[in-house]
């Protein structure tokens, strides 16, 4: 009986033996492969690295946009011991109410992301505080944070991210989100139960690119000189909005694009949507007087005209039509007088340049228009208006001439019009526009921009509207001597159109857009500033009306150009 | 006892045998010592230089962590510099200190420095001559 027991034992050990060697064969070498799969799989994490943003840059390498790393504070409300505390404790410090934290702790959920965004200091301090007072059932993740340093400067141009990805959708940032938001990287890592790395476990990293740097030409004095000009132009002259470009003549480089009212990126949650909006691109206008310098460099380049060339120029321009003709008129005179074409650019005559215009024909006049980048965009801003600009085919023959010989029926950005201005100043070789002078990548390679020119006028013809611009800013009739500087020479024209409502089909009777453009110095033109306000309205304190653009616009040029003019060390010319 | 030397003789060369044959197979314990302490010291040294690198991995890591740190600080850093370069802080500054605008430009003229281009009265001249010869 003993026996029969002690065989029993043995062979359930044996059995047991048994087992565990087939167990063993099973795990070690005929599934080994499959079990090792498993576990390596519940120790090792595929991790994104998230590429940092790229920056935005002014020409002179400052920040405008770039990224930090930010302190995102995540609630796992199963491990809160206190609910009510501790809503009471973290309230004070984040952007979340009491109660929303309350009944977010109160929730089963384990993630709630308490608060975002803290840099720093801040962060820092977040952190003592938490652990000062023993406040359990949080954690912390590293975000990058969009921080704008010069906070207003330029933010309709630069615009701003947004959503959890932190994608461009605004501004420069949307137009080069691509190049600016880089390459995600991964890492597959082994870690132990407790999320802890194992030392000498499974670790590849794929490096994430960082997005590319954008090197602007904009300068940030200029730029910010030229938005608090306008900011104060609007609150003297009630205009609503405005903006205002200054070019690099020589390279078509944005020096700045200032636009009022404006925001601040960092914290535009209370922003009305209408003020993201760059106007200096966006915003169509009809340019009135400041586009007869096309129909007279036109002429002049043609050789229908002479500066010298004198026109009986009458204080009306009928042209009979039904049911009532159209009158175009002349201020400043009621008889006929006999005007240079230097005079006729002077004094900004409506008729003068109609008859100028009358010589030159259609097609054309709507060769140069094309030529000088009107009714195109640059491709380079987002939300960029081409404009309009008919066909030469469809212009009716009767004042379809003589409005767009001055200024009517054609739109244009107020960066067009710098452009023209530009072109007269850069000797005739138009310019293309820009504001990305280059693209600085993760492997320092760096994409300059390439310019785009063309000629559209001869250099002597340039020369001569550069002359007769200067002669609205100096001559006894000029419309535009409010935009002197002193020490320097200046040339430019003023602009005063009604405005177009849209939504009415008709002109305002009221409202005007005022427009100044211009070029320093004549001897040698460095710099174009465009400036345009949307109804300006009221007197100044000389009791000139203040929608005219002489009065209202030409005094921000004068500012605006002369602090350019410093900044960027022209030496004054003017005797 | 005999005294007889050869048979003395012949019981030293058996003894002498015997102690030589006992000599011979006597167990070698000193490859084997030697043997196991190779094992033995091999394996605690792979111990130890397991234990190392595992050491220098934590270090490392930490080290990651603080190059990590520093870059956010010096990119914190970078966005305070950036910050203080505001145009509009440093004109609200200026504007408190009661800092203004000169009024008057005052250029100086440096004659041993040659202005590039052309003086600019010549071409305002040229300009004009430009104007003056038109029919």
């Amino acid at each position: 009986m003993p026996d029969v027991r002690l065989a029993l034992v043995g062979a359930f050990f044996v059995l047991v033996w048994l087992g565990i060697g087939v167990r063993l064969v099973d795990v070690q070498a005929l599934n080994a492969d499959a079990y090792a799969d498993r576990g390596f799989e519940q120790r090792v994490r595929q991790e994104e690295l998230v590429a940092v943003r790229g920056s935005i840059l002014d020409r002179d390498h400052q920040a405008i946009a770039t990224s930090v790393d930010a302190l995102t504070v995540i609630a796992d409300p199963t491990l809160i011991v206190d609910d009510v505390a501790t809503a009471q404790l973290l309230a004070p410090l984040v952007s979340r109410t009491e109660d929303e934290l309350i009944d977010a702790f109160a929730s089963d959920r384990r993630y709630y992301v308490v608060q975002r965004g803290l840099t720093g200091d801040e962060a820092e301090s977040f952190k003592l505080y938490v652990t000062a007072n023993n406040i359990k059932g949080l954690f912390y993740a590293t975000e990058p944070k969009r921080i704008y340093p010069f906070a207003s400067l330029a933010s309709q141009l630069v615009g701003f991210v947004g959503g959890d990805e932190g994608r461009g959708i605004e501004g420069l940032e949307y137009r080069y989100d691509e190049e600016l938001a880089g390459v995600p990287g991964r890492q597959v890592v082994e870690r132990d139960p407790y999320g802890n790395p194992i030392p000498q476990g499974h670790h590849t990293v794929e490096d994430a690119v960082h997005g590319s740097d954008l090197v602007l030409t904009i300068d940030s004095q200029i730029q910010f000189t030229a938005e608090k000009m306008l900011e104060e132009a609007l609150l003297d002259t009630g205009a609503r909005s405005g903006s205002v470009v200054v070019l690099d003549v020589q390279t078509g480089g944005v020096l700045a694009m200032a636009n009022a009212p404006t925001f601040d990126p960092n914290n535009r949650r209370h922003a009305q949507p209408w003020i993201f909006r760059n106007g200096a691109v966006a915003n169509v206008y009809e340019p009135g007087s400041t586009l007869k310098v096309v129909t007279v460099a036109a002429a002049i380049e043609e050789g229908i005209v002479e500066p010298s060339t004198v026109f009986d120029v009458p204080p009306e321009y009928v042209i009979p039509l039904e049911p009532e003709p159209k009158i175009y008129q002349d201020v400043g005179h009621e008889d006929t007088l006999a005007m240079s074409v230097g005079e006729i650019v002077a004094r900004s005559s409506n008729v003068g340049t109609i008859l100028i215009q009358s010589l030159l024909g259609n097609e054309t006049h709507h060769e140069y228009l094309a030529s000088f980048g009107l009714g195109t965009s640059t491709g380079e801003f987002p939300a960029e208006s081409a404009g309009s600009l008919e066909d030469a085919t469809d212009w009716c023959v009767s004042t379809c001439g003589p409005s767009t010989a001055i200024g009517y029926r054609v739109g244009v950005t107020p960066l067009q019009m710098a452009g023209v201005f530009a072109t007269i100043a850069n000797d005739g070789v138009w310019m293309e526009p820009h504001v990305v002078d280059a693209v600085i990548h993760d492997d320092l390679t760096v994409d300059e921009y390439e310019p785009v020119s063309r000629p559209v006028l001869s250099k002597a013809t340039a020369q001569i509207l550069q002359r007769l611009l200067m002669g609205v800013v100096v001559s006894e009739e000029g419309t535009g001597w409010r935009a002197a500087i002193a020490g320097y020479t200046v040339g430019g024209k003023t602009g005063t159109t009604e405005k177009y409502l849209p939504d009415q089909g008709a002109y305002s009777e009221t409202d005007r857009i005022a427009s100044f453009i211009g070029m320093a110095p004549i001897s040698d033109p460095r710099i174009v500033v465009a400036v345009v306000l949307d109804s300006p309205h009221g007197e100044n304190e000389d009791g000139d009306d203040l929608k005219f653009g002489g009065v209202s616009a030409a005094p921000v040029f004068a500012a605006v150009m002369e602090a350019a003019l410093h900044d960027l060390g022209v030496p004054p010319d003017a005797p | 006892m005999t005294s007889n030397p050869a048979v003395l003789r012949r019981r030293a060369a058996i003894e002498l045998d015997e102690a030589v044959a006992l000599q011979l197979h006597k167990p070698k314990l000193r490859p084997w010592i030697v043997f196991t302490l190779t094992v033995v010291v091999a394996f605690f040294g792979m111990i130890y230089s397991r234990i190392s690198l595992d050491r220098t991995a934590f270090e490392l890591d930490e080290l990651e962590g603080r190059i990590a740190e520093e870059e956010a600080r010096f990119l914190e850093l970078e966005v305070e510099v950036a910050q203080l370069l505001d145009p509009a802080r440093i004109d609200q500054a200026a504007a408190e200190l009661g800092l203004q605008y000169p009024a008057e430009l005052v250029s100086l003229e440096v004659p041993a420095i040659e202005a590039e281009g052309l003086d600019p009265g010549v071409r305002l001249a040229q300009l004009d001559n430009l104007l003056s010869a038109q029919p």
